[in-house]
């Protein structure tokens, strides 16, 4: 199954590369393994998602700038209100990155 | 006061589509990624959809150099809109040479409200040339004057369309043309009619 890549960039797939990294520079993993690693994130992370995540949230702000191009979405948004059951907080600029799951499928 | 025969109702400018030719081959994708507030898909349409937020419109841009801008509610803001679009593409570099040729007001559209329902079946059998009426397709008449060569939408609720125009005063004169014929066919005339041939 293909994967976005798209949550390398989180802070969670930042320190798994990060650790990565230094596993690598230090000889105790092969670079092959550790893109393994990373190709297992992307899948698990995307599962994770989609099973395992039963709250809902809402995104309500002023769109400063949007972008449609290679089939990702890319919006900036300010004074963005992020709401779910238990908290609301208010972002002054959010930058959202969306990606089409459905053409993973195809 | 207004008589019958002219009125003081100035049609309101909705739309302004204009067309400018950038004289250079764009690479889209690069406008797309560099842009703020741009789509790009070429699997559904072939060109760049641009928004601007003051004068609030929509461009078109093609790989052709040629741009459409649309929803400008002046003339002088459908140039600037499409200096801006210009300007932009301009900017985001990779495109050396983007002149700004042959801009041109495509159309114009207005609209107006008469301030009296109309009798849309009468208006369609008195100018049954200029006039297509077919409720069960569309509610509203649709009238194409040949001189000025321009379209009309009118609807019952007195609510009118005009549409086709390259200058705004082809719009003006047409209205100021169809007004006339309009005040024949409100629907408070044959009231007018039939309540004083009920006294009589």
């Amino acid at each position: 199954m293909a994967t976005f890549e798209l949550y390398r960039r989180s802070t969670i797939g930042m320190c798994l590369t990060e650790t990565l990294d230094e596993m690598v520079s230090n000889g105790i993993l092969s670079p092959e393994h550790a893109i393994q690693v990373l190709v297992q994130f992307d899948k698990s992370m995307t599962e994770a998602l989609e099973t395992q995540v039963k709250s809902k949230v809402t995104i309500k702000g002023h769109l400063h700038t949007y972008r449609f191009c290679d089939n990702v979405w890319t919006f900036i948004l300010q004074d963005a209100v992020f709401k779910s059951e238990e908290c609301q907080e208010t972002v002054n600029r959010v930058k959202i990155v969306a990606c089409d799951s459905k053409l993973l499928t195809q | 006061m207004a008589d019958d025969h002219s009125s003081a109702i100035i049609p309101t400018l909705q739309n302004i589509a204009s067309t400018v030719n950038l004289d250079c081959k764009l690479d889209l994708k690069g406008i797309a990624l560099k842009a703020r507030n741009a789509e790009y898909n070429p699997k559904r349409f072939p060109a760049v959809i641009m928004r601007v937020k003051e004068p609030k419109t929509t461009a078109l841009i093609f790989a052709t150099g040629k741009v459409v801008v649309t929803g400008a509610k002046n003339e002088g803001d459908a140039k600037y809109a499409a200096r801006k679009y210009a300007r932009i593409v301009q900017k985001i570099g990779c495109h050396l040479g983007v002149k700004f040729k042959d801009f041109k007001i495509q159309n114009i559209v207005a609209s107006c409200d008469v301030g009296f329902p109309i009798r849309l079946e009468g208006l369609a059998l008195a100018h049954g040339a200029f006039s297509s009426y077919e409720p069960e397709i569309f509610p509203g008449l649709i009238y194409r004057m040949k001189q000025p060569k321009i379209v009309m939408l009118v609807f019952t609720s007195g609510k009118i369309v005009i549409t086709g125009a390259k200058v705004r005063e082809d719009i003006y004169t047409a209205f100021d043309s169809i007004y006339p014929v309009l005040t024949q066919f409100s629907k408070k005339t044959l009231q007018r009619v039939e309540e004083s041939a009920a006294n009589t």
